[in-house]
């Protein structure tokens, strides 16, 4: 392990970090093509480091967003149920899994990634009048429009499929589940996306911590990679905080969605041989 | 369920991650900074792992927290909600002592 490899790890969770937090998306879909194809990891090493940065983006997000009513916390523990049970289950299940298998999973949900992403381009957030919010909805005062928006869950049952999806990707893949889980959230389940963005963004951590430790004792967390990751995330993420609001996130979507394209076509041929 | 308890909670949750990820980014930046100069390999291991396990420990310490809020709310639907899932990261906790490499 040299300096460069250091620097290089650093870099790309910086990379990660700030388009994760540009786009409310955690790092992994680029730590992990990164450190697997370019650094030439192992996957379930890449897979392994990546959630560790999952646990800390969740954390620094949930600890900025906390105090503003957005985190639905009954929600989140609810989902959170569903979502550690398919993280455990695929984390004890993917030490089976050949590299192919694992490759052509990724391709899969990365392709399925991008693809959500261009169907949102131009998406919108429209709420309805709610005047009581029920056990496991919530309210929170919007900024923007200067009045409090009331919401009730709709559609338990799929957003807790999605859930237990998500934690299976994210046990086996090493991307957070995000990204799987807030589309739904908000488009099916009647949660505006800034709660459904901040509700999952506290759930990936506990959600990583379902799995990794099982990665860590088996070996696949290499200290001084992780160390890296988890350092070049936090720098990332804190300056795609501060770029936040300047970008177009029409022009970001698209610009991701060509990304994770490419990734997921790198990923099918690699998972062909 | 009080609107108050819950914004509580929110606090207590929002001052417990900052300070895990904190605390766990200062070791790792010591242990990384350590390991790469090559000048106390025992320490920079030590600093490393005690920063991953700070990382590890910050979520579930966060359910640990929900769940004492919630039982002092009388909550009691949420407890049980958040008992489940800390059940099953103790059973994640025991798999992973399971699957301890020696060495």
């Amino acid at each position: 392990m040299t300096l460069s490899v250091v620097i290089a790890v650093i870099a790309a969770g910086a990379v990660g970090g700030c388009l994760g937090s540009l786009l409310g998306l955690g790092g992994g879909v680029f730590l992990v093509p990164f450190l697997n194809v370019g650094l030439g990891f192992e996957f379930k090493v890449a897979a392994a480091v990546s959630l560790m940065t999952v646990i800390a983006t969740s954390s620094v997000v949930s600890a900025g967003t906390a105090g503003r009513q957005l985190i639905n916390l009954r929600l989140g523990m609810l989902l959170e149920i569903m979502s550690t049970i398919g993280g455990l289950t695929l984390g004890v299940l993917v030490e089976h899994m050949s590299e192919t298998l694992l490759n052509r999973l990724f391709a899969t949900v990365t392709a399925a990634i991008a693809v959500l992403m261009l169907s949102r381009l131009e998406r919108r957030n429209v709420l309805e009048a709610e005047a009581d919010p029920g056990p496991l909805g919530g309210r929170f005062y919007e900024s923007e429009s200067g009045r409090e928006v009331v919401y009730r869950v709709r559609r338990l049952p799929l957003a807790l499929c999605a859930s237990l999806v998500a934690g299976g990707v994210s046990g086996s893949l090493g991307i957070g589940g995000g990204i799987l889980k807030v589309p739904i959230l908000n488009a099916w389940c009647g949660v505006p996306m800034r709660a459904a963005a901040a509700t999952s963004a506290l759930m990936i951590g506990v959600t990583a911590v379902s799995s990794v430790p099982i990665q860590y004792a088996r070996g696949y967390v290499i200290p001084p990679v992780a160390a890296a990751a988890v350092l070049g995330v936090l720098l990332g993420s804190s300056a795609g905080f501060w770029f936040g609001g300047r970008a177009r996130a029409k022009w970001l979507k698209l610009l991701m969605a060509i990304v994770l394209g490419s990734v997921s076509l790198l990923y099918f041929v690699k998972g062909l041989r | 369920m009080s609107d108050a308890g819950i914004s509580r909670l929110e606090t207590h949750l929002g001052r417990l991650l900052r300070g895990g990820v904190l605390s766990s980014a200062g070791c790792l930046a010591a242990g990384l900074a350590l390991f790469l100069t090559r000048a106390a390999p025992s320490i920079a291991n030590a600093l490393l792992t005690a920063g991953l396990m700070i990382l590890m420990a910050t979520p579930i310490l966060r359910v640990v927290v929900s769940l004492v809020e919630y039982a002092r709310m009388r909550d009691w639907l949420f407890v049980t909600t958040t008992l489940v899932v800390l059940i099953v990261l103790f059973v994640t906790i025991g798999v992973a002592v399971h699957n301890v490499k020696p060495g």
